[in-house]
């Protein structure tokens, strides 16, 4: 297939076809509707299906029973419809069953703005849901990571049985930049467990339910470790010139190409500054930052939000190093000036 | 096909005397009398009472989300068209909490059938007003009488889109057996509201004060009429039972379909043109 010059989300739609995605529930929203639209248009072309359902919670709803039915499904939202898709989210990985969730995030809180901000954070990493469960987040900088990451996200799905979510800014969503495609998914796993239409499996209950108190502490148990599994395995993120680097900056998604550009810059003048970016927001590259926090190393978080990422890089850290913070929010990117204003500010801090 | 085949082993948590019971058995008698397989059938629920009937019966199961059944069952049907969905859920799972799906299943005419047990009352959260609750009734929480007026859940299903529409009661399960039969036969969204007693929370709507109000629906009733339906869903003073409104509509899956492009190639060859069309 020929390289492709498109939107983050449309790239999300075709990593989707790619990964042998069946079905696509969405409402419209700013500024994630390109991929309900690349869904609408794309699927049904390949005997697939596209419904624009009656709210943001009856297309999570209509993901939760497709999922139980053993297809590969998904659903795309931002912000504010992601709050009313945690319902359903909870319940799914309560339900353990295997999804896909895509964020592309905008102001708030309340209406906000269509601008981007990346101030779900928390609400995505920390479970914006009830209840102990936990999701794996990636998170893309570049439309290519939006189609390869969308598909990796399929495939963590399956393999750990629960809902995986793509969270990308606003700009990554609606940044156009080449795309160069991956060989589709032809072998999916088989699901025991779901509605299969077989004489073995038709006693098969999708329930979320444990009244015994025991039995719920054991089923949370189980989920948790699961989740201890992927902590171990599926930890994902990039460095920058970190291995001579005094200060060390930490962004994910379009902060993470700002800040690269900034370090550049500031390399051209003989300083020692590098980048980590973190793919996997949960699991959270915490040993690397420890490591890092061991050979003494500077760190600066920078993000589009009021400081939340901070908080797990200051937690893995445990205050061993300083630890700075720059934010922008309201729909600002931070620019090139002061990315490297604030980079030049902490290093002379050292 | 017998009716106990489709019986799970798992006990009813109803209160003895439930009018839940009466639809178990009216369903487990509808499903031999179809003769489905149980691989070949999904029981979705949302949650409350009558929401644990999937883990009653011998067949697949999912317990999903308060209100939120419908479009679970949607999901369900067009990953699985092959199977037979079932959706169960009471009057406040169904009409107040899930309302909006209620609407927007019944205008795309799903083809499933959903049975609800209403019983005017929210029973497992142990005794508040519901959305088919009566004006001036009282519960623990309208003490002072409710101050709204109820909706009527075939009044709504026939007005939504819904194609066929059919009020049982839970005293007669040989009549709901075959209001089951006939909705499950029906294709397109088959609504029974069945009124089905709470004996523990509400003693106003009880087997004998519904069995008081209850009337057949005159033989000459011709189903396809929409007027002549909707009068006798909104009788003020009796709940005629039977089939109320039976039209043929395509339904949702069947248009999802046909929207479907088809190739003899794989799939991975209609990918390559589809994206290179758009390059």
């Amino acid at each position: 297939m020929a390289k492709q010059f498109i939107k983050g989300n449309e790239a999300v739609v075709k990593g989707a076809i790619l990964a042998g995605c069946q079905a696509y529930y969405g409402y419209p929203i700013t500024p994630a509707s390109e991929i309900a639209e690349a869904a609408a248009y794309y699927l049904p072309l390949l005997g697939r299906t596209f419904l624009q359902a009656e709210s943001e919670i009856g297309a999570i709803n209509m993901v939760y029973g497709a999922a139980s039915a053993g297809i590969r499904v998904m659903t795309a939202s931002s912000s504010p419809g992601i709050s009313l898709k945690q319902e359903g989210i909870s319940y799914a990985a309560g339900a353990e069953l295997s999804c896909v969730v895509v964020d592309i995030t905008r102001g708030g809180p309340g209406l906000g703005n269509i601008a981007p901000e990346q101030s779900d954070y928390n609400q995505m990493v920390k479970g914006g849901g009830h209840g102990n469960y936990k999701l794996i987040v990636l998170a893309p900088n570049c439309a290519q990571e939006m189609c390869d990451l969308t598909m990796h996200a399929f495939d963590l799905a399956d393999r750990y049985r629960t809902p995986v979510v793509v969270m990308a800014d606003g700009f990554v969503g609606q940044m156009m930049e080449p795309v160069e495609f991956p060989a589709p998914v032809v072998d999916l796993p088989p699901k025991p467990w779901a509605t299969a239409g077989t004489p073995e499996t038709y006693k098969n209950l999708i329930t979320s339910i444990d009244l015994e108190p025991d039995d719920l502490e054991r089923h949370i148990n189980h989920l948790y470790a699961k989740y201890a599994e992927i902590e171990a395995n599926e930890v994902r993120y990039e460095e920058y010139m970190v291995d001579d680097a005094d200060l060390v900056c930490i962004g994910f998604g379009v902060v993470s190409r700002i800040l690269q550009s900034g370090i550049e810059r500031v390399r051209a003048e003989g300083k020692k500054v590098g980048l980590l970016r973190p793919i996997t927001l949960w699991p959270f590259p915490e040993k690397r930052l420890a490591r890092l926090a061991d050979e003494g190393k500077k760190l600066l978080v920078m993000e589009m939000n009021k400081g939340m990422m901070v908080d797990d890089v200051r937690l893995a850290v445990q205050h061993r190093v300083p630890v700075g913070f720059y934010g922008r929010v309201g729909g600002n990117v931070p620019s090139g000036r002061e990315v490297y204003d604030q980079i030049m500010l902490h290093l002379e801090a050292v | 096909m017998n009716a106990s085949m489709y019986k799970s082993a798992v006990k009813p948590t109803w209160c003895p005397g439930c009018g839940d019971f009466g639809v178990l058995a009216g369903i487990t008698q509808a499903l031999a009398e179809m003769g489905w397989e149980p691989e070949n059938v999904v029981a979705v629920s949302g949650i409350g009472c009558s929401s644990r009937f999937p883990f009653f019966l011998s067949t697949y199961g999912f317990h999903s989300i308060h209100g939120r059944a419908v479009p679970v069952a949607i999901g369900m049907r067009i990953a699985r068209p092959d199977l037979k969905v079932v959706v169960f859920g009471g009057d406040g799972d169904g009409f107040a909490i899930g309302g909006g799906h209620f609407l927007h299943g019944a205008r795309r005419n799903v083809d499933v059938t959903y049975v609800i047990m209403d019983n005017h009352i929210y029973g497992l959260t142990k005794g508040q007003t519901s959305p088919t609750s009566d004006l001036k009734f009282k519960t623990k929480s309208t003490p002072y009488g409710s101050v709204e007026p109820p909706i009527n859940p075939v009044q709504i299903a026939i007005c939504s889109g819904a194609t066929y529409v059919a009020r049982g009661f839970a005293g007669d399960p040989k009549g709901l057996k075959d209001l089951f039969v006939r909705g499950m036969r029906h294709k397109g969204f088959a609504l029974i509201d069945v009124l089905s007693p709470c004996v523990t929370y509400n003693r106003v709507d009880t087997f004998k004060s519904f069995k008081e109000r209850i009337a057949a629906i005159p033989a000459d009733h011709d189903r396809a009429d929409l007027s002549a339906a909707l009068t006798l869903a909104t009788d003020p003073e009796r709940f005629f039972t039977g089939v109320l409104f039976e039209i043929q509509r395509p339904v949702f899956e069947d248009r999802v379909e046909a929207l479907k492009g088809y190739s003899d190639r794989s799939w991975i060859e209609v990918v390559e043109d589809v994206f290179d069309s758009m390059s």
